[in-house]
């Protein structure tokens, strides 16, 4: 990673590597910004990045489910 | 910590039964989905749940308020469910990539096919993903904790909070591909035929 005209440029792997850090929100302004410039131009880590977001869409469909019982009242008879 | 839960705190705590209800009764629901998702058995995440819950009523004199009241909690469920998984491995089930269901909009599996998607994700974390990838996942994109209350729960530095839900996603995703799920390839394979609606 590098400074150019103060816009960091990352290649393929450092990008990929911060892509999770990235989809949270939890990079600070400059780096996320070397992560869209880099998005912006790779269309293979546009690719990546996509996936990985279909990936989590897929994982949200999961259910979350009721309890099956009241288990305070359970832990009370102990 | 809020003040309203602070103030539930203090009155189990005190012995007021009312309060301890209510506060346990408020995570009942999240523990349970916790164990589930991290066993994918329903009653082996029943069971666990119990014993969560048991664990914690002994345990309540010993909490400090230094975490958050569901942090406490989580980390009772999760070396529950470690210790679990170290007494009894994990069962072999049907590989996802064994099945096939033809494709055609008549087939009548269809509905059958709305609860198997449910399945293949449940799949994908017990059958693919090392139990502190699949713990990770489930904590952060599942019930949306930050990855501070992540690295408390699980007992990790921040940093490998953050390269261990790099990898468990990298993961996870891969599992879909590997298996030709419909919403990464066009000759797809796989047993929910696009309901995904991606």
């Amino acid at each position: 990673m590098h400074l150019r005209r103060d816009i960091r440029i990352m290649n393929c792997r450092e990008t990929r590597a911060l892509f999770s850090e990235f989809y949270d929100g939890e990079l600070n302004q400059e780096i996320a910004q070397a992560v869209k410039g880099h998005l912006a131009e790779c269309q293979e880590c546009r690719e990546e990045f996509k996936n990985l977001k279909k990936s989590l869409k897929i994982l949200k469909k999961l259910k979350i489910l009721e309890a099956p019982r009241n288990y305070v009242n359970l832990k009370q008879k102990h | 910590m809020n003040h309203v839960e602070l103030n539930l705190i203090v009155s189990a705590l005190e012995g007021d039964s009312n309060a301890l209800n209510e506060l346990f009764s408020q995570h009942q629901k999240y523990v349970f989905n916790i164990m589930l998702q991290l066993t994918g058995d329903t009653a082996r995440a029943d069971d666990l749940t119990q014993e969560t819950f048991l664990l914690a009523f002994r345990k309540l004199h010993g909490f400090r308020c230094q975490s958050s009241f569901r942090t406490w909690l989580s980390r009772i469920a999760i070396n529950l469910f470690r210790l679990e998984f170290r007494r009894k491995p994990k069962h072999l089930s049907l590989c996802l990539e064994e099945i096939r269901i033809p494709s055609h909009q008549d087939n009548p599996e269809r509905v059958v096919i709305k609860s198997e998607l449910q399945w293949c994700i449940l799949h994908n974390l017990q059958q693919h993903l090392p139990n502190k990838y699949r713990e990770v996942l489930v904590l952060r994109d599942l019930h949306h904790l930050s990855y501070k209350e992540i690295s408390e729960i699980l007992g990790w530095s921040l940093s490998k909070t953050k390269t261990c839900l790099h990898r468990a996603r990298q993961m996870f995703r891969q599992q879909f591909i590997n298996n030709k799920c419909k919403a990464f390839a066009d000759d797809y394979l796989c047993i929910c035929e696009g309901i995904l609606e991606l």
